[in-house]
């Protein structure tokens, strides 16, 4: 069989080219209102087509002369530049109608590669809501290249698209080839091809001169040098406030239910290894995580109601100048608040950042943006030490605890930027040119498919590594047994126990106790475990098993030991995934191992810090 | 060196960093920036693809909250947030409009 016909998507950031791919390839990649949601090329089969054909997705880029690393992708794709990968044998640009001149500007430089292209012209329908009127068979004319008009969020047009892409797939494949260009190859100036593009516009389109009024009354609220503050932080606030208290209500359930079911598998089962390897092992490590479930969907909700307003550009803008005393800047703002999700994608988002020494700031200090899988530690630590009352009125302490733990990341990530950045002064400086999207209300579909995602990735991370690391955690803690002769408890005497205590003179001066070590080693592969390890651990060397995680927690550590396993949490035990990915992006195992160690030398300082200074407090 | 962008430069009587929130311009042209160092030519060629061309209508619709930076503006319908530094490439004159 001949190699499958190959398309790409090319265009503008945020003009909805992965929108396009989902709905050509069926695939559920992410898609967000901000520019450089997609930073890597990402490819599928088209479906519905007689012959079979790839369609390739790629970072959006203004300008084939490309200023950073996502868009660098996207240029070498379609050059044909990217080792061991054939050129694509046909462009299909796509345009936001709603954004016509700088979509058009690409599509001409793209002209002059002289290669097979069509045009999607997508978000007709907002474009006509608009009142933009655009005469699509004579600017196709116009620009010598097919045009076909699409709603990719609502598959209007996709189909038709796909009939066009369809004829092309029965073309055979094009063969190896590369094209060249670098800067002195600009033919026309750019001024002669936006005059060309200014006098097809002014006679095939008609567009208003205002944007829809609300959306500047919105902007100028929101990007105040003030007001836009105080909305930024009412709104982080609320976030860590939901987490907690609209979460509580399901997490109980949950908790109940999980402890429910460990009694009733308990009265059933017989004596012996099999019911403690069920009770102990799954019940306990896996519950013990699930039960965070909804609060991983709340904060999910918000991060994926902010991605699709349009609003986080807006608080990039805010917080330029701030994070520039810092070494970093507004474009810096999306990949860490991604990173609240998970570093993982978070440090991959960096490629949108244009200056290598920011970009490196960044890689370094994502990970102390409190990760969704940090949450369930937080939680767990946090509802069973902090009283749950009401302050000032309104706030609810577990949040506020929750809210600081998060600032605490932030202000330490804020501070080693800061260091870091002294040690590179007197450096060029990089624009920011940042485009700010048009507001657009968060669409229903997007949020359900987001949290869909999202749950599944927990419950299957739940469901995989986290109970695959519960099992060996429960062999480690029950094998060998005890001797005849035991004075301790049966779990002291296993290999858990033995490696527990093995560790734990290093910990002392932090107040960790063997239990908590033990969980800080399953806790490199997933944050989560540490969680179930606990639960394992606990659940294994009490008695009963019918009391929940924190109350078990909440006899056995005083406050300060409590405060100093949230302060490592902070800063520490990086995933495994992160290191890796901290080792691709940057390319260098120097800065990966700088990164390893200095994580856990400050997560073990400030460990040791809040230990001593909440004994003393505490006395 | 880029002639192309000094012959714009004679005599800028006025440049979008010194503009105020709701000022409606006109580009005249880009002059260089010396902060961008090396990469100045890059970030003209980038400022003329995203359209801050002679001739085109700007907006500014905003402002930073430290020293009035970064600048939010408004260009054929896009909005862009640049810094001063990139704002300060650009030369404008204002737009006379007896209805403003």
């Amino acid at each position: 069989m001949s190699t499958p016909i190959r398309f790409a998507l090319i265009g503008n950031p945020n003009c909805g080219k992965t929108s396009l791919f989902n709905r050509l390839t069926g695939a559920r990649a992410k898609v967000a209102n901000y520019p450089g949601v997609t930073v890597e090329r990402r490819s599928g089969m088209v479906t519905g087509l007689t012959q079979p054909a790839e369609l390739l997705d790629l970072p959006g880029t203004y300008s084939l002369f490309v200023t950073s690393p996502d868009e660098q992708v996207a240029r070498d794709v379609i050059l044909g530049q990217l080792a061991g990968e054939r050129r694509p044998d046909l462009l299909i640009a796509v345009i936001d109608a709603c954004n016509l001149r700088l979509g058009l500007r690409l599509v001409m430089e793209l002209k002059s590669l002289n290669r097979p292209m069509i045009l999607a012209l997508n978000q007709m329908d907002e474009a006509k809501r608009r009142g933009i009127s655009i005469n699509t068979a004579a600017l196709s004319q116009a620009i010598g290249i097919p045009i076909i008009e699409t709603v990719a969020v609502n598959s209007q047009g996709v189909a038709e698209l796909r009939k066009v892409l369809d004829g092309y797939a029965q073309q055979p494949a094009a063969p190896e080839g590369e094209q060249t260009l670098t800067l002195s190859d600009r033919q026309e100036s750019v001024e002669a091809l936006y005059a060309e593009i200014e006098s097809i516009i002014s006679q095939h389109v008609i567009q208003p001169a205002h944007l829809p009024r609300w959306q500047d009354r919105l902007d100028s609220l929101v990007m105040h040098p003030l007001l836009g503050l105080v909305v930024l932080f009412s709104i982080l606030l609320v976030i860590f406030q939901a987490v907690f208290a609209w979460a509580n209500p399901v997490v109980d359930l949950i908790d109940a239910g999980v402890i429910g079911l460990g009694g009733l598998v308990g009265a059933v089962l017989p004596d012996g290894i099999l019911k403690d390897f069920i009770v102990d092992g799954l019940i306990a490590g896996v519950g013990g995580v699930l039960v965070f479930l909804p609060q991983i969907i709340i904060l999910f909700f918000f991060i994926l109601v902010l991605e699709d307003t349009g609003y986080l550009t807006r608080a990039a803008f805010l917080l330029d100048r701030p994070m520039r005393g810092l070494g970093l800047s507004g474009r810096s703002f999306i990949p860490l608040l991604s990173s609240f999700a998970c570093a993982v994608p978070g440090i991959m988002a960096t490629r949108t950042i244009a200056d290598p020494r920011e970009r490196f700031i960044t890689i370094m200090v994502a990970p102390l943006m409190t990760c969704s899988a940090r949450l369930p530690v937080y939680a767990l630590i946090i509802a069973a030490f902090i009283p749950e009352q009401t302050v000032w009125g309104f706030f609810n302490l577990q949040g506020l605890t929750l809210f600081a733990l998060y600032f605490a990341g932030v202000a330490s990530a804020a501070l080693i930027a800061w260091l870091m950045r002294r040690r590179a002064s007197g450096r060029e400086e990089f624009p920011l040119l940042l485009e700010l999207p048009t507001y657009r209300w968060p669409m229903a579909y997007h949020l359900l498919m987001g949290l869909r995602e999202r749950a599944w990735i927990f419950i299957r991370r739940v469901g995989t590594i986290i109970l695959a690391l519960s099992i060996v955690l429960w062999f480690l803690a029950t094998f060998p047994g005890a001797p005849a002769d035991a004075t301790l408890p049966a779990i002291d005497y296993s290999f858990a126990g033995q490696l527990g205590h093995f560790m734990q003179p290093l910990f002392a001066p932090l107040g960790f106790n063997w239990q908590m070590c033990i969980a800080l080693i399953p806790a490199m592969g997933a944050r989560e475990v540490a969680v179930s390890a606990l639960a394992t651990v606990y659940a294994v060397g009490e008695e009963s098993i019918d009391v929940a995680l924190g109350s078990a927690l909440a006899a056995s550590w005083s406050l300060p030991v409590a405060y100093a396993y949230l302060a490592w949490f902070v800063y520490a035990p990086q995933c495994i995934s992160t290191i890796a990915v901290v080792k691709r992006e940057t390319n260098s195992a120097k800065a990966t191992t700088f990164f390893t160690i200095y994580l856990f030398a400050l997560a073990y300082f400030a460990a040791w810090a809040t230990y001593q200074i909440a004994s003393a407090i505490v006395g | 060196m880029n002639t192309a962008l000094r012959s714009d430069a004679i005599a800028p009587a006025l440049r979008l960093d010194q503009c105020r929130k709701g000022a409606t311009v006109r580009v005249t042209g880009l002059i260089g920036q010396p902060l961008f160092g090396t990469q100045d030519e890059r970030v003209s060629l980038r400022l003329k693809e995203l359209g801050f061309l002679p001739g085109a209508p700007l907006k500014v619709i905003g402002f930073g909250l430290l020293g009035s930076d970064p600048l939010a503006v408004q260009v054929n319908g896009t909005k862009f947030a640049l810094r001063r530094a990139e704002a300060a490439k650009i030369c404008v004159e204002p737009i006379d409009n007896p209805s403003l």
